[in-house]
């Protein structure tokens, strides 16, 4: 691998990590997947985030600016799974009704701006 | 509510294999390429990632074969309907190899081909995660073809806020690809002196930014500017910087064009016989990449200057030669009646030099 590859596939890392707290609590806290759930979402969301980044349109871009469509794919995901254990039946917890009622890009889009605070 | 688990297959290619894999697909005929699926490793994501670059980087070299790869992969991938990868990365493919085929179309001239393909790859981009930078890259091909079909007001209008698009998202080549159409409309309106200063900043954010093809073509166009103005030494340095860039990218659609740039200008100095030689090697180039409309106009401008040379039975030869393209291709619906002028004449063993000029000065203007 060449020196300016491995050092684009550093930094996705880096960004990657960076955003993985952030990813990890909105599928428990938000989302209530089980730790072991998460685990194996973040799994397949470190593989996709890095072919991600090597798109057509994602190549050209710095990592960072990627984060937005990570967050939202943890968001996708979250809620897919929630609305596929539910059976299309609404939780009897309102807080992740109310969650579920949300676009994962909505989500994603408050979650990288909360991001941007904290950084 | 609705839903399902979208469920993530263990990736079976590497990225450090899928550059081989892609050679592999690549390598192996159209027709036998559903059969070896599997053994390909042909809906496997970094495999799809792999060959979608590798088609990308040929557009300029042979558009053709991109073509009908991109048509093969995108039928591939949409039936039967194949679960490929994570999320949203079948929409991805989907709208990726629609994209391709559809460029690849525009530069073959194919323009309804191209559009369809546009239409599809936005499309299957709605379902993805970063639809917005997806879309944009549709919009910008869209805007190439409004370029090619001379819509110069659109293209003005319209280039500004796609540029805006891809800044916003931190895509500044793509940003500085959509500076070029504009710098091109101003070329093609006659605003030389605008369309050199711009064409002047796209060089230097081009080396900026490290993107010799952007480089490359600007350079191109710099100099046919100088050739309208009649300016040839500077016309020769643009050339003398472009062609070993565009050699190393084996980008054969800027070489021909640079020597179709080169051989305007020869000719506009009188240089007629060295204007011919370039003409040739123009049409060599676009003969050998399959651009068969292309080759059909610089038969025609190959006829106007071998009549001015008073070579006419060449010079019939080469309409002879262009007519059944351009009737086969329906190249050129708004000059129907030069064509049909021209053909007429042709049969009288005598070209209507007007109507040959209304002919490939219409395709001077959709070339550039």
């Amino acid at each position: 691998m060449n020196t300016i590859l491995s050092k684009r596939v550093d930094e996705v890392d880096s960004v990657f990590k960076r955003t993985l707290p952030m990813v990890h609590s909105s599928l428990i806290s938000a989302y209530r997947l089980s730790e072991v759930e998460a685990t194996e979402a973040e799994r397949d969301l470190e593989v996709w985030f890095h072919r991600l980044s090597r798109r057509g349109s994602g190549a050209q871009v710095p990592p960072k600016s990627l984060r937005v469509s990570l967050l939202a794919a943890a968001c996708q995901y979250g809620r897919s799974f929630q609305i596929w254990r539910l059976r299309g039946s609404p939780s009897r917890d309102k807080s992740l009704n109310d969650v579920l009622s949300r676009e994962p890009q909505e989500m994603a889009s408050d979650l990288a701006h909360h991001f941007a605070e904290d950084s | 509510m609705s839903g399902r688990v979208l469920r993530f297959p263990h990736k079976a290619v590497s990225s450090a294999e899928a550059q081989s894999a892609a050679l592999r697909v690549l390598a192996t005929p159209i027709a036998d390429r559903a059969r070896l699926a599997i053994h390909l490793a042909l809906d496997e994501p970094e495999t799809l990632l792999a060959v979608c670059g590798r088609l990308r980087d040929q557009l300029e070299s042979s558009p053709a074969s991109v073509r009908d790869d991109a048509d093969f992969l995108y039928r591939f991938i949409e039936k039967p309907k194949r679960a490929i990868g994570l999320f949203d990365e079948r929409d991805y493919f989907l709208g990726e190899t629609a994209l391709i085929g559809g460029t690849a179309c525009r530069i073959l001239f194919r323009r309804d081909d191209a559009r369809r393909w546009f239409d599809r790859a936005e499309a299957a981009f709605r379902h993805t995660l970063n639809a917005v930078a997806e879309w944009s890259r549709v919009a910008y091909q869209r805007l190439a073809l409004r370029l090619e079909e001379h819509q110069l007001d659109e293209v003005l209008e319209l280039a500004p806020s796609l540029v805006a698009s891809f800044e916003k998202l931190e895509m500044h080549k793509d940003a500085l690809k959509c500076r070029f159409l504009e710098a091109v409309a101003l070329k093609e309106g006659d605003r030389l002196s605008e369309a050199g200063d711009l064409f002047r900043r796209i060089c230097q954010d081009a080396e900026t930014v490290g993107s010799d093809k952007l480089l490359a073509i600007a350079s191109y166009n710099l100099l046919q500017i100088h050739g309208f103005l009649g300016q040839a030494e500077e016309a020769m340095v643009e050339a003398a910087r472009a062609l070993p860039i565009l050699r190393r990218l084996n980008n054969r659609v800027g070489i021909a064009k640079l020597h179709w740039g080169l051989a305007y200008l020869l000719r506009s100095q009188g240089r007629l016989a060295e204007s011919l030689d370039a003409f040739r090697a123009a049409q060599t180039e676009f003969s050998e990449i399959g651009m068969r409309a292309d080759v059909a106009a610089v038969h025609l401008v190959l006829a106007d200057v071998l009549l001015e040379l008073g070579q006419d039975s060449q010079a019939t030869l080469e309409v002879l030669a262009a007519l059944p393209v351009i009737e086969e291709e329906k190249m050129v619906p708004e000059g129907m009646a030069a064509f049909s002028l021209l053909r007429e004449s042709v049969r009288q063993q005598r070209i209507n030099r007007q109507a040959l000029r209304d002919l490939h000065g219409y395709f001077e203007e959709i070339q550039s």
